[in-house]
């Protein structure tokens, strides 16, 4: 019977191939999430139409926070995100929103983290809904009833879609390109969660911060060629950042002049040998704060004794989570590197 | 050992249904088995029950843990039962679903498809597992074209081709994910066995390929023990052995490839429970296929529990569980059933 049967069960099998070729790939056409079509901007608000009765008159109630108005945001994937009052049952998935949410002063209003999320210290007494490397726990995010779901660009497409797909409501806060974009993204935070003055305020004391430090390298004559390393595992070949990312955008604001900025892509490894040609003035050590590298431990290298930094001893350790994180914990970042670059304007 | 020998089909039954329980039971949200069960009931047409649950319940179970559920149970049934199958043709027992370069040409495709942007508009999310279907396919053509000599394709040059070319496939993949900065994390989470798309959606699918797929190879039990007499044998006693060698190639390779584009790389499974089955149930393969198709779904299901509580809330990558339970536990086994030789 073996026989007889085999070509029926290739024709099956190649029917069934047409047909789930369809089956498989039709249903998801108009569910495209990423990048797919934030062209066409607030040529009509999908704002709900409140039914006026709803609300009672204004019969003369002075009360005048009586109706909330919906808050209404185009979030970074284009899409328009309606939420009928402030957030209170917030879950973060970066590190970076965490932050931006407690520093709004409204931490309170953050249920659960995702698993990278460390600062500030009271957010780790937060529910950890994992991340990380693995995947998201959906299903102890979706016990916790959340309102508001902050996402950001670290977060794979295929989860924010997954998430809405279960009727929760994610906002996808894009990275912003430079600090005036921060500020923005401050703001619309400080819309979803009601905290519009704390934004305010904050912006101004961060503007103003980082207008002093800009004062302060206006005048800047020397500007000492900088290596942040990301990475040294490989000695020979460490990791660096490269130009448009916000470790060069921040050096060069600090008065430094990034050496990885001159390479071709965002993240990149430089050889050891480029390293000694270029002959960094600092080296910045971004992997002291998760690789346990020193100064001590940078200098034991083979070859690296040949760079100026290691030589005259400017080789510091650096908290690579105020640069690495699109958060208002840059502007600490951009502080913290402006003394290290000019140590002798800030006496 | 003998005793479990007796009933093979139901003690695999029982077993995969008591795995089904579990993984529909067992999560990092607590429901009680009394309401999993009103749930459960509740959903059948015809049926009315009073909710006294939360609705997150209903949600957690109909739109999370069934669905997953499903979909480990289907891409372990297809692993196992394709890793019988070439476990059979190749006459090899280290042949897995992966021997002639499935998981690398997915792989490639996929990582491909992330690295690129590929215009994510037409097909969406379903961008990475479309071209890791595509990649895992197109990689077995070629390595079938590459081995074949005449109208014959030998089974040693067919695994030499594939071992070769899965080589280049992994390198290329290598390559790409080095070049790639920003999803890393994906690629990565995808190489280790993770389903990045998640809801009813991927089982749909998935079950033409892996119907038709399996069901084909579970006709093919007969000439599988044909073939173990040798492919010169086989085609004296009347087997075309060229046609089966060709039919079970594309059975096992579609079902394969369709379960790996919806979760990730997944080792071991394939390798190791056609063997099981083997030392308790002999080598008969009209036997071992449906016995390995039951009990990959099972395997799999519980080396997902596993991943899903071993270290909550982190949900761990299932590639990295089934090598690190299964490893041990084929050992044991191995050890237990040594007085007899097995293959």
């Amino acid at each position: 019977m073996h026989i007889m049967n085999k070509p029926l069960i290739l024709i099956l099998l190649l029917t069934a191939l047409a047909l789930s070729a369809c089956t498989g790939a039709t249903p998801v056409v108009t569910q495209s999430l990423p990048e797919a079509a934030p062209a066409t901007p607030t040529t009509e608000p999908v704002v709900p139409t409140k039914a006026p009765s709803s609300t009672p008159e204004p019969t003369s109630t002075p009360e005048p926070t009586a109706t909330p108005e919906p808050i209404v945001i185009t979030d970074g994937l284009g899409r328009e995100i309606v939420l009928e009052m402030p957030a209170q049952q917030i879950v973060s998935l970066a590190p970076s929103n965490t932050e931006i949410l407690f520093a709004l002063g409204a931490g309170s209003q953050v249920v659960a983290r995702d698993a990278f999320s460390d600062f500030p210290a009271e957010a780790q007494d937060l529910t950890d809904i994992g991340g990380g490397w693995g995947e998201i726990n959906t299903e102890s995010l979706l016990s916790l009833a959340p309102d508001l779901i902050l996402a950001a660009e670290i977060n794979a497409p295929e989860q924010i879609q997954a998430l809405e797909d279960l009727g929760l409501k994610v906002f996808y806060l894009a990275n912003p390109k430079e600090l005036e974009g921060m500020y923005d993204n401050l703001r619309i935070v400080a819309r979803l969660t009601g905290r519009e003055q704390e934004a305010e305020d904050l912006v101004a004391s961060l503007q103003t911060r980082v207008a002093a430090v800009d004062a302060l390298m206006a005048g800047v004559e020397i500007r000492p060629l900088v290596f942040y390393e990301l990475d040294g595992t490989d000695a020979n070949a460490p990791w660096t950042s490269g130009p448009g990312t916000f470790i060069d955008l921040l050096v060069e604001r600090a008065g430094g002049e990034n050496l990885g900025g001159t390479l071709d892509s965002a993240w990149v490894q430089i050889s050891i040998e480029a390293l000694i040609t270029q002959n960094p003035d600092i080296i910045l050590l971004g992997d002291a704060v998760w690789g346990g590298v020193t100064p001590e431990s940078v200098s034991a290298r083979t070859g690296w004794d040949a760079i100026a930094a290691v030589k005259n001893q400017q080789v510091y350790p650096f908290d690579d989570n105020l640069v690495s994180r699109p958060g208002p914990r840059m502007v600490d970042g951009l502080e913290a590197l402006a003394k290290l670059l000019h140590p002798e304007l800030h006496p | 050992m003998t005793r479990l020998r007796a009933h093979p089909y139901l003690i695999n039954l029982v077993l995969l249904g008591l795995a089904l329980a579990l993984s529909v039971a067992v999560g990092s949200v607590f429901i009680p088995p009394a309401t999993l069960v009103r749930i459960l009931v509740s959903r059948l047409p015809g049926v009315y029950v009073q909710a006294d649950w939360p609705d997150t319940f209903t949600t957690i179970i109909q739109q999370i843990r069934l669905p997953h559920t499903f979909l480990i149970t289907l891409t372990g049934a297809a692993l196992a039962g394709s890793g019988a199958a070439y476990q059979g043709l190749f006459r090899n027992p280290l042949a897995d679903p992966y021997l002639i370069g499935v998981a690398s040409g997915a792989g490639l495709g996929a990582v491909l498809s992330l690295t690129i942007h590929w215009p994510s508009t037409l097909l969406g999310l379903y961008t990475v597992p479309a071209s890791a279907f595509i990649g895992a396919a197109l990689t077995v053509a070629i390595v079938y074209n590459l081995a074949r000599v005449g109208r014959a394709v030998p089974t040693t040059t067919m695994i030499l081709a594939g071992v070769a070319f899965s080589s280049f496939a992994t390198s290329l993949t290598s390559f790409l994910m080095f070049r790639s900065n920003t999803e890393l994390r994906r690629a990565l989470s995808w190489l280790l066995g993770g389903a990045l798309i998640s809801g009813w959606d991927p089982l749909l699918a998935l079950i033409p390929y892996i119907t038709v797929g399996l069901g084909s190879l579970l006709l093919s039990g007969h000439a599988l023990n044909v073939l173990q007499f040798g492919e010169e044998q086989a085609q004296q006693l009347g087997l075309p052995v060229e046609r089966v060698k060709l039919l079970l190639i594309l059975a096992a390779s579609l079902t394969t490839a369709a379960a790996v584009a919806f979760s990730g790389i997944i080792g071991f499974i394939g390798l190791v429970v056609p063997h099981v089955v083997r030392i308790f149930w002999g080598s008969d393969y009209r036997r071992i296929i449906p016995l390995s198709i039951l009990g990959g779904g099972s395997a799999l299901l519980l080396a997902d529990l596993l991943a899903r509580i071993a270290l909550t809330p982190q949900i761990l990558p299932l590639g990295i569980v089934t090598a690190l339970v299964g490893a041990p536990f084929f050992v044991w086994i191995l050890r237990q059933a040594k007085a007899q030789a097995f293959w």
